[in-house]
């Protein structure tokens, strides 16, 4: 498939925080602070957004901004599409939703002005409805591999010239039901949960136009899966096919960017660095900022971005992300990061 | 590259497996009844189309039913059967289980999971809930299923674009497979009936109140299904190199986004993606020689949809159905069906009716629905529909093996 740049970023980053609802467990969170709908977005068409939906529309519309492209319901653009990752929507807002059918009177007592929230394309359907972007809309759920499973959806649509431009995002709410999941799950061994979103306007990269010095390449991504148990070796796999489609050697790699579940697992690093042949250095982006599920990886990428911004003088550094979903599913992606010229 | 359709896997409400469903959209069968999978007594409608006959333990080899929800079975079971009916060795794929994607569509995943996590929920508080159904909710399973039951290595996606899901899927199958990535695709879609599906739909005013007639005058919504639609999707080379039958040729589809409403649809931009499809697909409206409706049976959409139709065909569209007369609106899964559907009218030469059909619509003027009763016909180049919440619209374009 083909190499993407990254055009705009759009990102609503989460930090330490204590939820003040006692539907929560007793468990540490990171949270996007501050953030509020009707502040970023406004009053009209937003009354209804789940938090899912209104992280993920600011973080596209964020990202457009970025990329210096104007977006708005008054100006479609049928060559501009949304692809975003989730686990299984906004929870929430489904399991609520579900929730009024067993204890009002009647079971259909519902909200039908909610019910397209309980739809996991809500948050891609509003996002495009916001910019007005009439390109090819998708999501995909896949948890912690979802993000890099769209981007390889996003690289295929532009390969295929399909659209010009793929707004590829991420987005996961804070809420009683998606904590409470990794506790039951995970018991105390877990990383915090968080909440995050994070959205790249990206671009086939055709290799020539100008370096901003800030701009990334995502020069490829591998997915696949391992059945019978056998996700260590899919994720082998994708690091090797990543490599090998990029045309880029393991020891060029100079950093590996993890979204393990628990902080003091360092699996999908260990994994990574067998293939590469040396050990590169380390980020897991779930001990800084939570395990943010279907955003965790996006999280990763947007950080190596900033960091690029805010040290425009350092070298550019070729970055390899990994993840793992639940079952068998394994992915990667190589990216490359530009020194400033 | 060319994309060859070699195998089939329904399993709906009118049969499980290609030749009983074949068999039920040329009889006309109806696979509607009472809802007994979860209690529907205090809802004022209470029909859906459940898969019955569906017994996990019997369709599937690998998988452990009580480790996977009904949607991840659904799928597993439908891809299980196309991979039989393609004769397909997934044990020994010669370019290696690497080489072999899963792409499933949905609309709720494990719907009936997370209303067994809510139950549990109100009963007993989150903190009892059993962490094994915790583990069932990830709608990315449903793909993982399919992977795991069949032993492939290959790219495991679920696409999570509502009711055009296995159209999507199918249309990435198809990229993956023309743009050399994929050898083999197992491409569909599955959902299962659902207790918070069944009050939205009733309280959007979609719900049937006894049967679904689309394109009927009188039409009066939906009825909720369920079920899983998998085709085994190939390139011509890796088909022929094993000498497989190949049903039919996928020839191409197409992709946009109404940018409008999150649940109306909107009739100028259905007919952009028919022709954003017919473009993909190289082919021209004349060639169309039968189309799939979306045909959810609820005023609006099939209104938006024949004005679509009539907007690019001209006057004079060819024949239009809709299968959701028959096993109702499954959901993610529906275009799946539709696409089976599609491949069958290609191979066995049948137009599949629209039943429960009395009355026209004056204002669906120039639509043929194929009333009632399956019809005998050539068929070379159909298009499948599939349109969604958030505006998500799917085409895919199926030809004759030339």
């Amino acid at each position: 498939m083909t190499a993407l740049r990254v055009r705009g970023l759009g990102v609503l980053l989460p930090s330490a925080a204590t939820p003040g609802d006692t539907s929560f467990p007793d468990r540490p969170v990171h949270a996007v602070d501050g953030f509020d709908v009707r502040d970023r977005l406004g009053r009209r068409g937003t009354s209804f957004f789940d938090r899912t939906t209104a992280l993920a529309v600011a973080a596209c519309a964020d990202a457009l901004r970025d990329a210096g492209v104007e977006a708005g319901p008054q100006q479609p653009q049928d060559r501009i599409g949304v692809v975003l990752a989730t686990t299984l929507g906004s929870f929430r807002s489904t399991s609520d939703f579900t929730r009024e059918t067993l204890v009002q009177e009647r079971p259909y007592l519902v909200n039908p002005v909610l019910f397209p929230n309980t739809v996991m394309n809500c948050a891609a359907g509003q996002s495009a409805i916001r910019l007005g972007l009439r390109g090819v809309n998708a999501t995909v759920a896949g948890g912690p591999v979802a993000f890099l499973h769209a981007l390889r959806y996003a690289a295929d649509v532009l390969a295929r010239g399909y659209a010009d431009l793929m707004v590829v995002g991420a987005a996961e709410e804070l809420s009683p039901h998606r904590v409470w999941s990794q506790a039951l799950t995970r018991g105390g061994t877990g990383a915090a949960c968080g909440e995050s979103a994070a959205a790249f306007a990206v671009i086939r990269d055709d290799g020539t136009g100008p370096s901003d010095g800030t701009g990334l390449r995502i020069l490829a991504t591998a997915a696949g899966y391992g059945p019978d148990g056998r996700r260590a070796e899919a994720l082998s796999g994708c690091v090797r096919r990543a490599l090998d489609r990029a045309g880029v050697a393991a020891a060029e790699v100079d950093l590996v960017v993890t979204a393990e579940t628990a902080t003091d697992d360092h699996g999908q690093f260990g994994a990574a660095a067998r293939v590469l042949g040396h050990r590169p250095e380390h980020r897991q982006v779930t001990a800084r900022f939570g395990d943010c599920d279907a955003a965790t990886c996006a999280t990763g990428l947007a950080q190596l971005m900033l960091d690029r911004r805010a040290h425009p003088e350092e070298p550019g550094i070729t970055a390899l992300l990994v993840a793992e979903g639940v079952d068998g599913a394994a992915a990667a992606a190589l990216v490359r990061s530009p020194q400033c010229r | 590259m060319r994309v060859a359709v070699t195998g089939l896997g329904p399993v709906s409400s009118i049969g499980i497996g290609p030749a009983p469903f074949a068999a039920g959209l040329r009889a006309g069968r109806s696979g509607i009844s009472e809802i007994t999978s979860f209690d529907a007594s205090g809802f004022p409608r209470r029909r859906a189309g459940e898969v019955r006959e569906f017994d996990p333990h019997r369709s599937l080899r690998r998988l452990k039913p009580e480790h996977w929800g009904r949607s991840s079975q659904f799928a597993a079971a439908a891809a299980r059967l196309a991979a039989q009916d393609a004769g397909l060795d997934v044990e020994r794929l010669p370019g290696g289980p690497e080489r072999a994607h899963a792409v499933i569509g949905t609309t709720s995943g494990e719907s009936v999971a997370v209303e067994a996590f809510t139950a549990a929920r109100v009963a007993d508080g989150f903190a009892g809930i059993d962490p094994g159904l915790v583990a069932q909710l990830p709608a990315g399973r449903l793909a993982h299923g399919v992977s795991e039951e069949l032993g492939l290595a290959g790219e495991s996606v679920t696409l999570a674009t509502a009711c055009s899901a296995s159209n999507y899927a199918i249309g990435y199958g198809f990229d993956l497979l023309v743009s050399g990535e994929a050898d083999v695709v197992f491409a569909g879609g599955a959902d299962s009936v659902c207790r918070w599906a069944h009050a939205g739909f009733f309280r959007l005013g979609a719900l049937a109140a006894q049967d679904c007639a689309p394109f009927d005058r009188d039409r009066d919504g939906i009825l909720t299904a369920e079920g899983g639609a998998v085709l085994v999707l190939e390139t011509f080379d890796h088909a022929r190199a094993r000498g497989a039958r190949i049903y039919a040729e996928l020839l191409g589809h197409g992709l946009n986004c109404d940018a409008k409403h999150p649940v109306a649809p909107e009739w100028t931009s259905i007919a952009r993606c028919i022709r954003i499809a017919h473009g993909n697909a190289g082919v021209a409206p004349a060639d169309i020689d039968y189309i799939c409706a979306h045909g959810t049976g609820t005023p609006a959409n099939d209104a938006v949809e024949a004005r679509a139709i009539v907007e690019v065909f001209g006057e004079r569209p060819p024949p239009v159905s809709s299968i959701k007369s028959l096993i109702g609106h499954t959901m993610g899964a529906a275009s799946g069906f539709g696409a089976i559907a599609s491949v069958l009218a290609i191979d066995k030469g049948f137009l599949p009716p629209t039943v429960n059909w009395s009355t026209p619509d004056p204002d669906l003027a120039g639509i043929d629905p194929v009333p009632n009763v399956a019809r005998p016909a050539t068929v070379r180049v159909v298009q499948n529909n599939g349109f969604a919440f958030g505006g998500n619209n799917s085409i895919v374009i199926f030809g004759a093996v030339r």
